[in-house]
């Protein structure tokens, strides 16, 4: 036993070992993706840049409250309207602006939104937003919010003022009233 | 025809040039396809943008070098600092003077008959470059890395030595060329015949391992092991000083690993030479039979990067100077008494 | 606590001061390390913190509760789930809030990744640091699919964002059980390689055995959690002493060194891999169906009042103190790094030990700078 324990000190078994482990994965395929050639494609719930749909949004400032880091400025006013006869008054959107440059990309803005689709949403699959310049570029006002001028929209993805976000998501969004029960596997 | 001014001068100028420009690109390429080989070990693909297919990246990486400020520290010492990637590359280069890399004449550039002595002499003045050059950086982790890079070498190259003795006892002669044709004529083509086999296997392997330490390859590459000493004795140098650095290296890999074809993997011959079955493989000229060996080589050496972690300093010396020297003294010995009390080859 | 000897230098010994970092490539981020050493041998060490400092407890006083969760993230942001695990747990205790089944299994799964994700980079950087460049590749091809489960999951790769007071703001994706489990089942044969290429490795064993020692009531002492302290041979471990989530229903075991140094931690880390392996197995076995989410008022205001909750985050003991003054945002939230009180052990551990060691240390102990500093 001591003999063997001693031919084992010698002779570097284990080196060879691990020479093995090495070769194995020296013929294994590769798992490099090009990037600029191939892209991976986020999954649905990734949080990349933002989505806003004016229309749908009324204007509750919930988002600015639940942002971590106060980065999304809203300004608005209120229009007197004539609905069915009735005066009423209602929020009108001026200036919608996220300093995309400071967002950590939390999403808690987009769990905040109390419209039934959303209208801020960060699951646009869309991640290439680098640019040469931080200040401008990635200062994002409503308009540039809803066309994203220069930003490159992942493949497939429509800009957000001509499509919708992808179909719900996040699964059956939990709420903080009584929770229903969720499906097993979500939607 | 042959007039003495071709033969001493021309001829000799021509080889000179033809095996610098092709240890060179083979130092450089050696560069890239490490790359690639320690990528594919690491399950990535390595370079292979630099058209075509990245074959010219170690082109690209040497015009980059070129175009990069050359920066000299403002304490260092600036000859001595200027002189270390010299003295380090400029040994490296001059050992392939006595590597014959094929039987013709043509294939060597010189046949000393005391090719060894030659190699272990000039081979142990690269040291001085990187000592220097350590040194004169005033840099406290380039001098550690230094001495540690001057520790290493004396002690390993004793080793070596007595490994590349065993040999020369064997082949009886110190020219390269005599060793080479005494391995076809004693019927072999690993080694050494009989039972000088076994003797022949372990000086090989001593060889080959010191042979790594030699030229701060991992496992012993603590000269300028990156995660504790950043870059050793080359923290401080840019451009192309550091370029020379980098060519040292991969010379000296190929040095070492031409040296051990030529003493123990038959030099040029083909796969036992004397077996006729084999004849076939004559086909293949000698020089393609030398460069595969040595391809082999290196790429156990690139293997042996990826897979191994570092040794730490005092580690290294005690494996030189308590395991590598004692059996290699042994092995020398055992190897003299059989060659006294058997009768050796002639 | 036992004193070592200390290092006597000889008449002729030259002390020279080095800084390690913060630009080494070696400290793990931007610690800085001073170090003292005659030749190569380390007479003393300081490191010296805050190179990474952005106030993020006092930034956690002008957030809302579920605002500090993303904050969270970035503190030990090689384990952005167990953060938030101990932050929402905190905070739940502190409303007397119990979690939805569902909510705790997954919670407990995205947890156990997530020690999975921080084992292996801390055995990547361990082992590129004592010199060995491969597992590095290896175990980041492995934590990348863990990453990719998250991303699925809730959005994120890294700063994950995952919890909120009261459960899980989402439900797990449809598939997403499959492609864990074939994640998990596949992960042990490849532990096993790692292993291959390290445990028994004669290199491997000669810088990591005997390397900075630690005994089990020194580690104690120094108030050493985690790895650290279990290689020491103390079997201490938060998920099994105040079980939180849903822990006290796994099987489990854990794992404890014998001598407590370099390698003791090395071995005790990759059990824990598998151990993990073993309890999301355990969880995707058992998840219950269910609501993800507590009923939980819309604004959180737990009352007056303060409370300490700790999990077992991969480095070590994870502890969130939190004083409410009664409104939504916190009074005070004190953080207790696991990474920092560990490495505060670091120059008892060097001491009189090689330069070569010092990074080998650093690399057991595991830590990251953007807790540490917070």
């Amino acid at each position: 036993m001591s003999l063997w324990a001693l031919v084992c000190s010698l002779i570097p078994f284990e080196l060879g070992q691990g020479l093995g482990v090495t070769g194995k994965y020296f013929l294994r395929k590769k798992t490099t993706v090009q990037y600029p050639e191939k892209k991976m494609e986020p999954t649905d719930r990734f949080r990349g840049m933002f989505g806003f749909s004016e229309e749908r949004c009324i204007v509750c400032h919930a988002c600015a409250k639940a942002c971590p880091i106060d980065i999304i400025h809203i300004q608005d006013h209120f229009v007197e309207l004539e609905v069915d006869g009735k005066k009423k008054k209602k929020k009108v959107l001026d200036r919608y602006d996220i300093d995309v440059k400071r967002c950590m990309f939390c999403g808690l803005c987009e769990e905040a939104c109390p419209t039934a689709p959303v209208s801020i949403w960060l699951t646009t699959k869309t991640y290439e937003t680098a640019t040469y310049e931080r200040n401008e570029q990635l200062y994002f006002t409503k308009e540039r919010l809803q066309n994203w001028q220069g930003v490159s929209a992942y493949p497939g993805v429509l800009a957000p003022n001509a499509g919708m976000l992808p179909e719900d998501p996040m699964g059956t969004k939990p709420k903080a009233a009584p929770a229903e029960p969720a499906g097993k596997e979500g939607a | 025809m042959t007039t003495p001014w071709m033969t001493y001068l021309l001829i000799p100028l021509i080889k000179i040039v033809v095996i610098l420009v092709v240890l060179i690109l083979l130092a450089a390429y050696l560069s890239w396809f490490e790359r690639r080989i320690l990528a594919f070990m690491q399950i990535r693909i390595g370079p292979n943008r630099v058209w075509p297919k990245g074959w010219l990246q170690a082109i690209a990486d040497a015009l980059k070098l070129f175009s990069k400020e050359d920066v000299i520290p403002a304490r260092a010492e600036k000859l001595v600092f200027l002189l270390g990637p010299v003295l380090a590359t400029a040994p490296a280069l001059i050992v392939f003077s006595v590597i014959p890399f094929g039987p013709s004449d043509l294939l060597r550039l010189t046949d000393v008959n005391i090719g060894i002595l030659f190699i272990l002499g000039v081979a142990s003045v690269g040291i001085y470059g990187i000592i220097l050059g350590g040194w004169a950086s005033n840099n406290k982790f380039s001098l550690m890395g230094g001495l540690r890079s001057a520790a290493q070498l004396i002690s390993y190259e004793v080793p070596m030595g007595f490994a590349v003795v065993t040999v020369v006892l064997m082949a009886n002669s110190l020219s390269l060329v005599k060793i080479v044709e005494a391995q076809k004529a004693q019927h072999v083509w690993f080694a050494f015949p009989g039972w000088l086999a076994i003797p022949g296997l372990i000086a090989f392997f001593i060889y080959f391992i010191c042979g790594v330490a030699e030229t701060n390859r991992n496992p012993f590459d603590l000269p300028e092991a990156e995660s504790e000493l950043v870059a050793g004795f080359h923290t401080e140098y840019s451009g192309m000083k550091f370029a020379f650095y980098f060519l040292a290296e991969y010379a000296n890999m190929v040095v070492i690993a031409s040296i051990a074809t030529v003493l123990f993997l038959g030099g040029w011959l083909r796969p036992f030479p004397n077996v006729a079955a084999l004849a076939f493989l004559d086909v293949i000229p000698p020089i393609v039979w030398f460069f595969a060996k040595v391809a082999v080589f290196l790429f156990v050496y690139i293997w042996f990067r990826g897979t191994f972690p570092r040794y730490r300093f005092d580690q290294l010396m005690a494996l030189g100077w308590k395991v590598f020297i004692p059996v290699s003294l042994i092995n020398l010995m055992a190897v003299g008494l059989g060659i006294l009390l058997l009768g050796g080859p002639r | 606590m036992t004193e070592r000897a200390p290092v006597h230098l000889s008449a002729d010994s030259e002390e020279m001061e080095i800084s390690f970092g913060p630009q080494h490539p070696a400290t793990h981020g931007v610690l800085r390390v001073m170090v003292k050493i005659d030749g190569e041998r380390i007479v003393e060490t300081k490191p010296v913190i805050g190179y990474l400092h952005r106030g993020t407890e006092k930034i956690f006083e002008r957030e809302t509760y579920n605002g500090c969760i993303p904050h969270t993230d970035r503190m030990d942001y090689t384990a952005a789930a167990t953060n938030n695990q101990g932050l929402v747990g905190a905070v739940e205790k502190m409303m007397g809030i119990t979690i939805p089944p569902r909510a705790a299994y997954i919670r407990m799964m995205l947890a156990e990744l997530q020690r999975i994700a921080s084992h292996t980079i801390w055995l990547g950087t361990h082992a590129l640091d004592i010199g060995a460049q491969s597992p590095f590749f290896y175990t980041f091809e492995e934590r990348e699919k863990i990453l990719d489960l998250y991303e699925e999951y809730c959005g994120a790769r890294l700063t994950l964002n995952a919890m909120r007071v009261g459960g899980q703001p989402f439900d797990l994706p449809s598939g997403w059980t499959d492609r864990c489990r074939a994640f998990i089942d596949q992960l042990p044969a490849k532990i096993a390689d790692w292993e291959r290429l390290l445990t028994k490795n004669r290199i491997w064993k000669l810088r990591t055995v005997g390397i900075g020692v630690m005994s089990g009531a020194d580690a104690i002492e120094w108030g050493l959690t985690g790895p650290p302290l279990r290689g020491s041979g103390v079997k201490w471990d938060v998920r099994k002493v105040f079980p939180y989530d849903h822990y006290e229903e796994m099987e489990f075991d854990i794992p404890i060194g014998t001598n407590g140094d370099t390698y003791d931690r090395y071995l005790v880390r990759m059990e824990e891999m598998r151990q993990s392996v073993r309890i999301v197995r355990q969880c995707l076995d058992r998840l219950p169906d269910g609501p993800v989410m507590a009923k939980v008022p819309k604004v959180i205001k737990p009352p007056k009042g303060e409370v300490y909750f700790s999990v077992e985050g991969p480095k070590g003991e994870l502890g969130y103190y939190v004083v409410s003054d009664g409104t939504d945002k916190p009074y005070r939230l004190h953080v207790r790094p696991a990474c920092f009180i560990n490495l505060q052990a670091l120059p008892e551990l060097v001491r009189g030990h090689l330069v070569a060691d010092l990074i080998a240390v650093i690399g057991t102990l595991d830590i990251v700078l953007g807790e540490i500093d917070r």
